[in-house]
């Protein structure tokens, strides 16, 4: 009965790598691999494509934004005459 | 290979400061657009670059910390000192606002009766849902607290839950308080009363939310297996601004909920 007890508890750990579980396995050294080589690649480029891509994005919204509001502040400044 | 021989962080050049300066003004001057042109464009904008900045520059520092190594003790005492300054600086960001209110209530004006709460102001029961506010900010209090230990001693599970439940009585907080606010009979706009209350506990909110998501950030972190037993200063930088929060709102519910009714 108990040997029966042991060998259920032994199964019941085993069961940690279920689909769920390894979404959450430890990727840090294969971070710390990617990031670390020797590439001169600026730490905010070094993650690879996407970072780019969202780098280009956030520089777009920046500036495109940015020539958005001197374009209103002049437009605010130069009311348009009424009658 | 060049190598320094010193234990501090030269950074990379970043983009992020730039993006960020530029999008405070796209804020700024959406919120212009907002309030007088009844255009919203420029203000969403902003809000979006900023938030851009924050995820990438933020991610950046994580990056440099836990996959380059770049946090030795003396770069981690800097953080540390930096977000103490930070916290400080928000300290005095809420003295304003409880200067404002002791400054009208201690001293209440003709126009409001000569009276706090003044006439016509029906203020909120402080021993219904302020009072359970009190309490679920205290219980994350301690929760977070527990997060912190069972980090250090090493008990994964433990600090994974702890820190689950400091983050939904978090939100339970920010629910409670929202329903709060649509039960109120006065406004921002009711006179002083209204303004000082909505001020203060409505910038509180804000850094409940703020807080919350800081949490959030170090659960997914946590999970992810950022944090060690002994170097996790992201969870301790969370786990301070949290208990500012908390300390502002016992100054809220004592002030403005209690002794303002």
């Amino acid at each position: 009965m108990l040997r029966n007890l042991l060998a259920l508890r032994q199964i019941a750990q085993r069961t940690v790598s279920t689909t769920s579980r390894r979404n959450f396995e430890n990727k840090v050294s294969e971070k710390q691999k990617l990031f670390q080589e020797d590439n001169g690649v600026p730490v905010h480029l070094k993650g690879g494509a996407s970072d780019a891509l969202l780098y280009r994005l956030t520089m777009a919204l920046t500036v495109g934004g940015t020539a958005y509001a001197l374009y209103q502040l002049a437009v605010a400044a130069f009311p348009k005459k009424q009658n | 290979m060049t190598h320094q021989t010193h234990a501090f962080h030269m950074v990379n050049p970043s983009p992020w400061p730039l993006t960020g300066a530029f999008s405070a003004l796209l804020l700024t001057s959406g919120l212009v657009m907002w309030f007088h042109y009844n255009s919203a464009t420029l203000l969403s904008l902003g809000l979006l670059a900023n938030t851009l900045t924050m995820y990438q520059w933020w991610r950046d520092v994580i990056r440099e910390g836990t996959y380059q190594g770049h946090h030795t003790p003396i770069v981690q005492k800097g953080l540390r000192y930096g977000m103490i300054l930070f916290i400080v600086s928000e300290v005095f960001f809420f003295a304003g606002f409880f200067w404002a209110f002791y400054h009208s209530s201690l001293v209440p004006t003709h126009d409001l009766g000569g009276c706090w709460p003044p006439t016509g102001i029906t203020p909120l029961n402080p021993l219904e849902v302020p009072l359970l506010n009190t309490s679920v900010l205290l219980a994350s209090g301690v929760s977070i607290t527990w997060a912190h230990h069972s980090l250090m001693e090493g008990k994964r599970n433990n600090m994974n839950q702890a820190l689950l439940i400091t983050i939904l009585l978090g939100v339970y907080f920010t629910i409670l308080q929202a329903s709060e606010y649509f039960e109120t009979s006065f406004s921002i706009s009711d006179g002083i009363y209204g303004s000082t209350f909505f001020m203060a506990t409505g910038f509180h909110g804000l850094h409940v939310i703020i807080g919350s998501t800081f949490l959030i950030i170090c659960l997914l972190r946590q999970l992810n297996f950022h944090f060690t037993s002994k170097h996790h200063f992201g969870f301790e930088a969370a786990a301070w601004y949290w208990h500012f929060v908390d300390v502002v709102w016992l100054f809220l519910y004592v002030s403005i909920y209690w002794w303002g009714s």
